[in-house]
């Protein structure tokens, strides 16, 4: 019975919608006739054959709206796959070298609902490890799956879970393990991988000024680690002012300065790519314990300019020009620094929707020892440690819609001696849906 | 940590509930960069005529003011195009009755210098010159002169019509000229012999000759039959029909007196 019925809606609804262009074509000619008439003015029917067509696109909306279930209509599925071949190449500092190539996959699957107006929960799964191993040391925070052992069946993961609730525009409460864009914002990634998903509340504001000003604010408290015995687990705290101002039509800016409190001495953390100065848990020297709680200052720079070789007659939609600088102010560790930067530009499209869109980027990062966290810099880049400079080059072009080719490669080595340097190339087949 | 993380919360939503703008008492239009112009004038004449009233204006475009008007945070959309079809699906899902108010049609007239003996072009010619296939006025039955493409800045609600209207919405040749005001566009044709521009069709004077457009002059008459192909309503939709302030105000815009404004800022009157 239902099905049939939902049957004859879609039959309906087909009929109306193939009908809608030669039904309102039929209602023009009569409306027009009557202007010649002067029955009405050429306003007056202006105004009927919007409403008379509006009427039949709202009925056919309304007829769309009751065959669906509500549960359906607001719930949006995502995801994600992507292929990649990988090199590393690194030399030791007895100058020996080593090449390691991998097969790895990355696959994400979202769903996201909307439980009514203002409240909306999200839920996605991702590859990837979920403990830190000593032969992948940026497990925790990637999303990649290297191929192997033995074709076993891998783990999918938990990547977020969260509750957003919007009681007005403007203003949103965040909480759950959450995207990293709801609780920070980075315009390259010298401090924050962007695989990382917060568990914690964040609080995203943002208010326009005028037409060309917003201002922003992202503030949150996030659980860093659960430690059963401890009154006092490890924790971090984010609050991150900003503002965005169109200077013009070619020319936009996003600045910020973030502030970031880690409450972590004396603990394990999960994760860590055992570069901080810190002291060695005894009898496994693959973690490390901070011996102080970082705070972290960031400012944070983001030049938008649309068109920019317009002048020399080249079609380049776009080119951001960013720059992060980050300090460390903990007491720790005198003799090694503590602060770190990246320089960098994305020039091509913002996002590749057809075949032969591209986007090129370039970064230059030097991350000091101590400047942050070893638990939270990119994993591609010297396996997420700190005590590294690193140039980062990126070409992804686009093969048709929702797909691309990506080819990454980071150079990278360590700022002191030996400096044992480190090539990782990355060719990338990616899918979007 | 928890005293600390609750003090850190309050103090944000205090600063957020300092930063929220009340909308009690107030008319809130906010939509279409086309349409704002009429709805900027039209709000200063009709304060100036009722003191009570308080009427606030914003752009942002068409799809802001309609998503605005489903959430609720403004009272009027302007809007230079029909609701789409997935705004009304999220409308009918709300709950919502968004009610098309048609308050004047906005015509884009294709200008020529005088002399040129071109008089006449089809849209996909007319797509193809500002696009950059087209570059000698042969080519569209002229004379072997270089086409001088004249657009308006990309900022101006008459770039962004006519980049859907006539262009599909691809983009303007590199090497256009791009003027700041219908009156700029029409001074620079006027001068300069094998330039193309285009303008409200208010702005169509004695220095330059205007195009018919597959085979449709662009006038008053044409525009508001929407006859001619760069032709289109300009609406400013509500939730249901209006009521109020909100009809008090439509009225306004739909009456003599407002027609009136709608034709200084170079747009067609209903009528």
């Amino acid at each position: 019975m239902k099905k049939r019925y939902l049957l004859l809606m879609a039959a309906a609804l087909f009929v109306m919608a193939s009908s809608l262009n030669s039904y309102a074509g039929e209602i023009n000619i009569l409306l027009d006739k009557l202007v010649d008439k002067g029955v009405l003015t050429p306003g007056e029917a202006q105004q009927i054959a919007a409403e008379t067509k509006e009427d039949v696109r709202k009925e056919i909306a309304a007829g769309k709206s009751d065959t669906l279930p509500k549960w359906l209509q607001n719930t949006k599925l995502k995801g994600d796959f992507r292929l990649r071949y990988q090199l590393d190449h690194a030399k030791a500092a007895n100058n020996a070298t080593s090449n390691r190539q991998r097969g790895r996959i990355r696959m994400r699957l979202g769903v996201e609902s909307k439980v009514n107006e203002k409240l909306l929960v999200a839920v996605g799964m991702a590859t990837g490890l979920n403990e830190y191993t000593t032969s992948n040391k940026d497990s925790i925070r990637s999303t990649n799956q290297s191929s192997g052992s033995s074709w076993a069946k891998k783990p999918f993961n938990l990547d977020y879970a969260y509750a957003k609730y919007t009681p007005m525009p403007g203003f949103a409460v965040i909480g759950g393990k959450m995207l990293l864009k709801d609780a920070i914002w980075e315009p390259g990634d010298l401090m924050w991988d962007t695989d990382i998903t917060p568990e914690g509340v964040a609080l995203d504001i943002s208010k326009n000024i005028n037409a060309d000003t917003s201002v922003f604010l992202k503030t949150g408290v996030f659980f860093l680690e659960e430690v059963s015995a401890s009154n006092d687990d490890p924790y971090s705290m984010h609050i991150q002012p900003g503002m965005d101002i169109k200077i013009n039509d070619a020319l936009s800016l996003r600045a910020s300065v973030a502030g970031d409190y880690f409450s972590v001495r004396g603990f394990t953390l999960e994760g860590s790519s055992v570069s901080n100065t810190g002291s060695y848990k005894s009898g496994d020297n693959s973690y490390a314990v901070p011996m102080a709680n970082y705070t972290n200052i960031m400012p944070a720079l983001e030049l938008k300019i649309a068109d920019p070789f317009k002048a020399f007659n080249l079609n380049v939609p776009q080119l951001k020009l960013f720059g992060e600088y980050v300090r460390n102010i903990a007491d720790i560790d005198p003799y090694t620094g503590k602060s770190g930067y990246m320089l960098g530009f994305n020039l091509g499209y913002d996002k590749l929707v057809k075949f032969g869109d591209w986007t090129l980027k370039y970064n230059y990062a030097r991350l000091e020892k101590n400047a942050v966290l070893d638990i939270l810099p990119d994993s591609d880049r010297y396996e997420g440690k700190t005590n590294i400079r690193a140039h980062e080059l990126a070409l992804d072009f686009g093969l048709g819609e929702n797909t691309w080719l990506g080819l990454d490669i980071y150079r990278a080595q360590l700022l002191t001696h030996p400096h044992a340097p480190s090539t990782v190339v990355q060719v990338d087949w990616n899918m979007k849906f | 940590m928890k005293s600390k993380s609750l003090v850190f919360s309050g103090a944000a939503v205090l600063f957020l509930a300092a930063a929220i703008p009340c909308y009690a008492g107030k008319i809130v239009v906010e939509g279409s960069t086309t349409v704002l112009p009429i709805a900027q004038r039209a709000a200063e004449v009709f304060m100036n005529n009722n003191s009570q009233a308080e009427i606030s204006v914003r752009g942002g475009g068409s799809g802001v003011g309609i998503a605005s008007l489903l959430a609720g945070t403004c009272d009027i959309a302007d809007s230079s195009r029909p609701i789409k079809e997935k705004e009304l699906e999220d409308a009918v899902s709300r709950g919502k009755d968004p009610k098309a108010n048609v308050i004047a049609m906005d015509g884009i007239a294709v200008i020529v210098h005088s002399s040129n003996s071109v008089k006449a072009l089809t849209k996909k010619q007319l797509k193809d010159i500002y696009t950059g296939k087209i570059s000698s006025w042969q080519a569209v039955g002229g004379g072997s002169e270089q086409i001088v493409v004249v657009s308006r800045d990309s900022s101006s609600g008459t770039f962004e019509a006519f980049g859907e209207l006539a262009l599909d919405k691809e983009k303007v040749r590199q090497d256009a000229l791009m003027e700041a005001s219908n009156q700029a566009v029409a001074s620079v044709v006027a001068k300069t012999p094998g330039a193309i521009g285009y303008v409200g069709i208010g702005y169509i004077g004695e220095s330059v000759k205007a195009l018919e457009l597959n085979n449709v002059y662009p006038s008053k008459e044409t525009v508001l039959r929407n006859r001619y192909p760069l032709s289109r309503p300009l609406f400013m939709y509500t939730n249901g029909k209006p009521s109020g302030d909100c009809k008090a105000f439509i009225d306004f815009i739909q009456s003599k007196e407002g027609q009136a404004l709608v034709e200084k800022e170079g747009y067609v009157p209903l009528g």
